[in-house]
Order: C-alpha cells, then sequence, then structure tokens
C-alpha cells in the first residue's frame, strides 16, 4: 500500500553487529531470545539518537513503536502448547511475554515513548538487514496520521535454528 | 496533543460479518447483548481440569479460525456488494502463535480465488487492541484517500495454550463471571469470534447505493509508557486516544452518548479505564452510558476490538445499549453510569468504542450512526 508521505532516518540499530556473540539477557522475560533481540536492536537505536551521555529516561516523546515479525516469538508460543498440552502450569512469566506488545511495553516504559503501540506480521518477507516495505508504509502512515511525531520501527525474526543466528534491525523515523 | 490532516473521505462501514458464542450473524449477538445475558459456558472443547477457571463464551461447532474467517468475509463483502475486489486491501488480525502464518496464507488464497481480492495485505498481532488499530488505520487510508476501500478482519478462537497462559497470569475470573466495572470482579473470561468490516469512502458508497451501516467518525492510538503489561493507573494515555478520536471527528465530549468500554473484568484494568473516562468526560461522565459487552460475549482479544465495533454499530442502528452484565454492586473507585438492565433505549449520534492491551496499547473509536 502506498502511502506517500515522506520521511527520515534520525537513527539505526540492530542485532548482530561486528563483535557481537550472546545476546544480552532482559530482566523478567525468560524462555525465548524473541524479547531480547527485540530489545538490543530498539535500545541501540534510541541510544543513538539520545546520545551517549544523556540518561535514560528522557523526557517524554510522542514515538510509537512499530514491530514487524514474520515469525513473531515462536519459542514463547511453543513452551506455552508445550505446558498446556502436558496439562500442566504454564510459567506465570510466559503469560506475560505470550504477545509481541509486552517487550514493546518494556521499551516504551524504560525510554518514555507514549506514541501507538502496534505489532504486525509482514506477510512478504523483510530483505536480511532491512525494514520490511510493509512496515516502512505503516510508519509512514502513522506519522502522517497525527497520533505520533516519530515512529521506532523495530524487524526482528527468530529462526530456532543455530546455523542462522536471529536478528533485528531498528530504525527510528520521522516526517522528511 | 494530535495534529490531523484534514480529510479527504469521510470513512463508512458498508459491509459487516460476525460470529460469535451468541450466534452467527448480528442479531443473535445484538439480542443478547441488548439483554445482557452472558454466552459462557463450561469449556469442553479441551481439558480445563488443570486450571483455575473452566468457562469461556464458545462457538458450539467450531469450525476452522480460517474458515471462521473466511465466512464473515464473505457475509460482510456481500453485504457491502463493491463493483471491484483487487485494489482492496484486506488487514487481518490474529493471534502471533505457530499457526498465524498458516492461518493468514490461507485466508489469503481463499479470498484471491473466492472473491477476487489481492490477499492479505497485513497481519496485525497487537493482542487486544490488534483488529482497534487495524480498523483504525483503515479509516486513516480512507480518509487520507489513499485507499477508497479497506477490508478488516479478525479471528480468535480459544485453544488450550491460550487458555492456560491466562490461566498462569491469574487473568481469568476465578468466579466463571466478567463482572466488568462490578465490586468483587476477579478478571476476564475468554471468548470466541471472527468479524469483519468493509471500510470505504462514503462518496464511493452513496455513488452505487450502498447500505451505510455506520461512520468511522474519529480514531485514536496511544501508549502508557508505564509498564510491560499492567495498565497506567491514571488512565491518562486511554483518555489521550479518546481525545485524538474526538478531535478528528470535531464532537465534544457532551456529544457522545454511549462508550462500549474495554471492560475486561480486571480489578486494575477496569479501574485505569474509569479513570480514562472520567478524564475525557469529565461531569458529563455521570450522564454517560457506560458498558463492556466483554460481559456477555467474553474477550476475544486480537478480534475484541473488532466484535465490539459491531456491537456498537448495532447499539447506534437499534438505539438499545448493551448490558453491563455479571454486576455484583458498586465500585466506588469506578463511578460509572453502567448500563445494568435491558432493554434500555437511547438513540445517540456518537458511541466510543475503547480497548486496551499489554505493552500500555490503547485505541479508540469513535463511531456516529449513519
Amino acid at each position: 500500500m502506498t502511502t506517500a508521505t515522506a520521511v527520515r532516518v534520525l537513527a539505526r540499530g540492530g542485532w548482530p553487529e561486528p563483535g557481537d556473540t550472546e545476546l544480552p539477557p532482559l530482566a523478567g522475560f525468560t524462555a525465548s531470545s524473541f524479547s531480547p533481540l527485540v530489545a538490543v536492536a530498539a535500545e541501540r537505536c534510541l541510544r543513538t539518537h539520545l546520545g551517549p551521555d544523556r540518561p535514560v529516561p528522557p523526557a517524554p516523546t510522542r514515538t510509537a513503536l512499530l514491530l514487524a515479525s514474520s515469525s513473531g516469538d515462536r519459542a514463547t508460543a511453543r513452551a506455552i502448547d508445550t505446558a498446556a498440552a502436558s496439562g500442566g502450569r504454564v510459567p506465570p512469566l510466559l503469560f506475560f511475554q505470550s504477545n509481541p506488545n509486552a517487550v514493546l511495553g518494556h521499551l516504551a516504559a524504560r525510554w518514555q515513548l507514549t506514541g501507538p503501540v502496534v505489532a504486525v506480521a509482514p506477510t512478504t518477507p523483510a530483505v536480511p538487514g532491512e525494514l520490511p516495505v510493509d512496515a516502512l508504509e505503516l510508519a509512514a502512515l502513522l506519522l502522517a496520521d497525527g497520533d505520533a511525531d516519530q515512529v521506532l520501527v523495530i524487524s526482528a525474526e527468530q529462526t530456532e535454528d543455530r546455523r542462522c543466528p536471529d536478528r533485528a534491525v531498528a530504525a527510528l523515523l520521522a516526517r522528511a | 496533543m494530535s495534529s490531523h490532516a484534514p480529510p479527504r473521505a469521510r470513512p463508512v462501514v458498508t459491509g459487516l460479518g460476525v460470529r460469535s458464542a451468541c450466534g452467527h450473524g448480528i442479531d443473535p449477538l445484538a439480542a443478547a447483548v441488548g439483554l445482557g445475558t452472558p454466552a459462557f459456558d463450561t469449556v469442553t472443547r479441551f481439558d480445563t481440569g488443570g486450571r483455575r477457571t473452566h468457562r469461556a463464551a464458545l462457538l458450539p461447532d467450531p469450525p476452522q479460525l480460517a474458515d471462521a474467517v473466511l465466512d464473515v468475509i464473505d457475509e460482510a463483502w456481500r453485504q457491502a456488494d463493491p463493483e471491484d475486489a483487487d485494489t482492496t486491501p484486506l488487514l487481518l488480525a490474529l493471534h502471533s502463535d505457530l499457526n498465524t502464518r498458516a492461518v493468514a496464507d490461507r485466508v489469503g488464497e481463499a479470498t484471491s480465488t473466492r472473491r477476487g481480492l489481492g490477499g492479505v495485505t497485513r497481519v496485525y498481532t497487537g493482542a487486544c487492541v490488534a483488529s482497534g488499530t487495524a480498523v483504525a488505520d483503515a479509516a486513516a487510508l480512507v480518509s487520507a484517500g489513499h485507499r477508497s476501500r479497506v477490508l478488516v478482519a479478525a479471528g480468535h478462537l480459544v485453544g488450550p495454550g491460550v487458555f492456560a497462559a491466562f490461566d498462569a497470569g491469574r487473568a481469568l475470573a476465578r468466579d466463571g463471571s466478567l463482572r466488568p466495572f462490578s465490586a468483587g470482579r476477579t478478571g476476564t473470561l475468554l471468548g470466541d469470534a471472527a468479524v469483519a468490516v468493509v471500510i470505504e469512502d462514503e462518496a464511493a458508497a452513496e455513488r452505487r447505493g450502498a447500505p451505510v451501516l455506520a461512520r468511522i467518525a474519529g480514531w485514536g492510538r496511544s501508549g502508557d509508557a508505564h509498564h510491560v503489561c499492567r495498565p497506567a493507573p491514571d488512565g491518562r494515555a486511554l483518555a489521550l486516544a479518546a481525545e485524538s478520536a474526538l478531535a478528528r471527528a470535531g464532537v465534544a465530549p457532551e456529544e457522545v452518548g454511549y462508550v462500549n468500554a474495554g471492560g475486561t473484568g480486571s480489578p486494575l484494568a477496569d479501574r485505569a479505564e474509569a479513570a480514562a473516562l472520567h478524564r475525557t468526560f469529565g461531569r458529563h461522565t455521570g450522564r454517560l452510558p457506560v458498558s463492556s459487552s466483554k460481559s456477555v460475549h467474553g474477550h476475544a482479544l486480537e478480534a475484541s476490538a473488532l466484535l465490539e465495533l459491531a456491537v456498537t454499530i448495532s447499539a447506534l442502528s437499534s438505539g438499545l445499549l448493551p448490558v453491563n452484565a455479571g454486576w455484583l454492586g458498586p465500585d466506588p473507585d469506578c463511578g460509572l453510569d453502567l448500563v445494568l438492565e435491558g432493554p434500555r433505549e437511547a438513540h445517540p449520534r456518537y458511541a466510543l468504542s475503547l480497548n486496551s492491551a499489554f505493552g500500555g496499547a490503547n485505541t479508540a473509536l469513535l463511531v456516529a450512526a449513519p
């Protein structure tokens, strides 16, 4: 879908970047790499934009969070299904992270981002290392529509394959 | 404060398809919410023996999720009866799990074959605001003149995994009743739903004499910036979403005559939503009928906002406000004019439908009578 609103990139971040080995854990999230993956890419982008010495949280901004993931959090979904099928109790933390919005809530609270919180699964896969075209179009729509001054777009794909690492890329966008 | 672009078109709803535990189509749903007759029953679809709660609002003979979504898309599309299909985007809201891609692919393939649509454009997975966000985006696309028509669909069928996860999070009502804004409420109950709406440019609908069921007069989206899953207690961000919807429509709070609240039955979330309503409507709150129809049809997660939009459209059309069922007594922290008995007749020009979700996400849809 074409929305014809030009955007500019204020900052970028991603995982992995040169020198990265182990994904840093994210407190409050368990059993899956997905939320830590989203968080590290987003935080690198936001830190680049904020500058290295400025304290977090910064002043609130009307920044939307837009997470695009075709895979979703497969490890969490699998863990919930396995526990449910056994008739046992699901670990409570899995309830909280059972939806991709949860890590966006973590990011919004930490960085005081008060814009819309949106999670989508693009139907056309992104080129590795790039943001999906559909996510960029949705970001442009959100900016043009007036509920956000900036949009933090995060594209994250969980592979569950040791030979093919999880990847995420994030970009902070504003109207051109 | 929001700065909204001037609209080039007015988005209206010209087609509506619904499946819920209340039955097939909008009529049984409207009857159940109008009288406040809950559709909850003991779950037999899967074993709930190890859970604290055993009730949900389920379709009696559940189809596959993709089939349920396709049924409501057919229903909505037949009602709208547009001349051309292939340029109509399909925005689909689904739960994010291991089956999301397969369901979206099946819906996309079948709609291409049956209706000549171009497949699924985007899948919204953002929990309880997923379909509300999709409706807001559809309205924005039509309003800005980017699209003359958008199809929005959503589906959720209660499964053992989601039920177990909600049970683990102690989010389900221990007493088996969903009691929004009531004293003694203990949580939510899940529900099945598949819903589709056709949203299009009012001028295009008028040109071909299509039925206009309602107008999407305004919409707003916001984030709490507060917590992973708990709502901000002051309701400030949800109020901003509501105020954005009102501002976009140029409608004063006093002109709103009914609120279909998100009202999940959660002690914390209902209190936060009540605070948001007081912020938005001020003194008008005391005279503003409010109900959460989740108390009748259950919480349909990603499909909930679209199901509640259908309920709200029906209420504006019939003049019968949905009942807030399960009421035990007032919660002094809420202080709302709840619709506690039905049928209650009213003929508001505008009604507001609210939803909130994990991550502090909020959506508000302002619906105008046709």
